[in-house]
């Protein structure tokens, strides 16, 4: 890591070898971000289209949503941009702990609103019997809301490259194998902790008494349980200190960009929970 | 990565980089406390027996709000240069007028389907 005194003299918004004065990722995001946008408007006007213009005796959607549940991601995911912008930060100032523990705690926001989608999209197949084809809502709100946790999975996926990323050291020549079994564990460990912590939901749902709720989890998740542990002491492995690392504040824009990106998928989320979920309690 | 990617600035300008850098963690934290408690007064309003045209107005008028805190602070677009913000709302404008445009071209009578 960099002094305090080389973070002074770096200015990270603006860069005087482009012609733009932008840094060229940067630029690359903003352009890409605003494509976006108008991807999400499309999808956002289809369903909103078919909601002003609903067919008879079509899906009530006030019997399906549950506010509670979208109101809690959407607290999560707004949670998980500010420790996306503490991320930031912290490897503008060169400080590289801090760094990774704003990631890790994004990565886990974002784990959180993933498991609530799937949460809610199988409690909306099953129970609620809405799928992508057997009514208009659903072929809409799954296209939208689908696709925007497409989104949320691969900015899981790229801040936990980045994290991984974070460990990289220079000295040893074969880093990238190092780096390719730490981000499989990383992966791993998010699948295993998702696939676990809806287990467990599901068991204190179906089962009536919580003695009887926990024994139904182990004995279906036991196999889970084992090897979400056994990743987990992996990803410590992999996360010992083995000498300087190649990941300081000339590094920040890499994870500003990823940042950017983040902070994209909150804001599309703001204009869903209004215009897919609020708007249909009036 | 590349020294590309971290420009090194003037004096002037880098202190006053310094300086906002300093005060970065409290805006930010400020933000998304107000963020939270707006989405809080969102799902509070839609049970309030208002009028629907004042309920419609009043969240997407938050809704907006949320929205320009996240991009103009947490995605740094107040300290970057304005062509990111020109760039972004060109997207945004041809979006948001493609969405009015169907929404208005779907709300015409003629274009309603016929009834089978």
């Amino acid at each position: 890591m960099s002094s305090h005194a080389a973070t002074a003299t770096i200015d990270h918004h603006h860069d005087p070898t482009t012609s733009t004065g932008i840094p060229n990722k940067k630029l690359l995001m903003w352009t890409f971000l605003a494509s976006d946008c108008m991807f999400f408007g499309a999808l956002i006007s289809t369903h909103l289209i078919y909601r002003l213009h609903p067919p008879a005796g079509g899906l009530d959607p006030k019997q399906i949503f549950s506010v509670e549940l979208t109101s809690f991601s959407t607290f999560v995911l707004l949670m998980s941009s500010l420790m996306m912008a503490l991320a930031v930060t912290a490897i503008q100032k060169g400080n590289l702990k801090s760094c990774r523990w704003s990631l890790l705690t994004t990565i886990f926001f974002g784990m959180i609103f993933l498991g609530c989608q799937v949460y809610e999209f199988e409690h909306f197949v099953h129970e609620k019997n809405m799928t992508l084809s057997n009514s208009l809502l659903g072929s809409t709100f799954y296209t939208l809301t689908g696709t925007h946790g497409c989104h949320v999975a691969i900015g899981v996926l790229w801040l936990s490259l980045m994290y991984v990323r974070s460990f990289k050291v220079a000295s040893r020549p074969s880093w990238l194998n190092h780096q390719l079994l730490h981000a499989l564990t990383f992966i791993v460990v998010l699948l295993l902790s998702l696939k676990v912590t809806l287990g467990l939901v599901h068991s204190l749902q179906t089962v009536p008494t919580f003695g009887a709720a926990i024994s139904d989890f182990f004995s279906h998740q036991g196999i889970y349980i084992g090897g979400f542990l056994l990743a987990l002491w992996g990803l410590f492995w992999f996360a010992r200190p083995r000498g300087t690392v190649q990941f300081n504040e000339s590094n920040a824009i890499d994870v500003e960009s990823m940042g950017l990106y983040w902070h994209f998928v909150d804001i599309v989320w703001i204009v869903i929970f209004t215009a897919v979920y609020l708007l249909e309690y009036l | 990565m590349s020294a590309h990617s971290a420009a090194v600035s003037s004096p002037g300008s880098g202190h006053d980089a310094g300086h906002a850098e300093e005060n970065k963690f409290q805006i930010y934290v400020q933000i998304a406390m107000l963020l939270a408690v707006i989405t809080g007064v969102e799902i509070a309003i839609v049970y309030f027996p208002w009028a629907k045209w004042i309920v419609v107005s009043l969240l997407v008028v938050l809704s907006v709000v949320k929205f320009m805190f996240v991009i103009f602070y947490f995605m740094h677009l107040r300290w970057d240069k304005p062509f990111c913000t020109i760039l972004f709302f060109i997207g945004l404008i041809i979006a948001g007028g493609t969405a009015w445009a169907l929404l208005a071209l779907f709300t015409a009578e003629a274009s309603l389907p016929l009834p089978v």
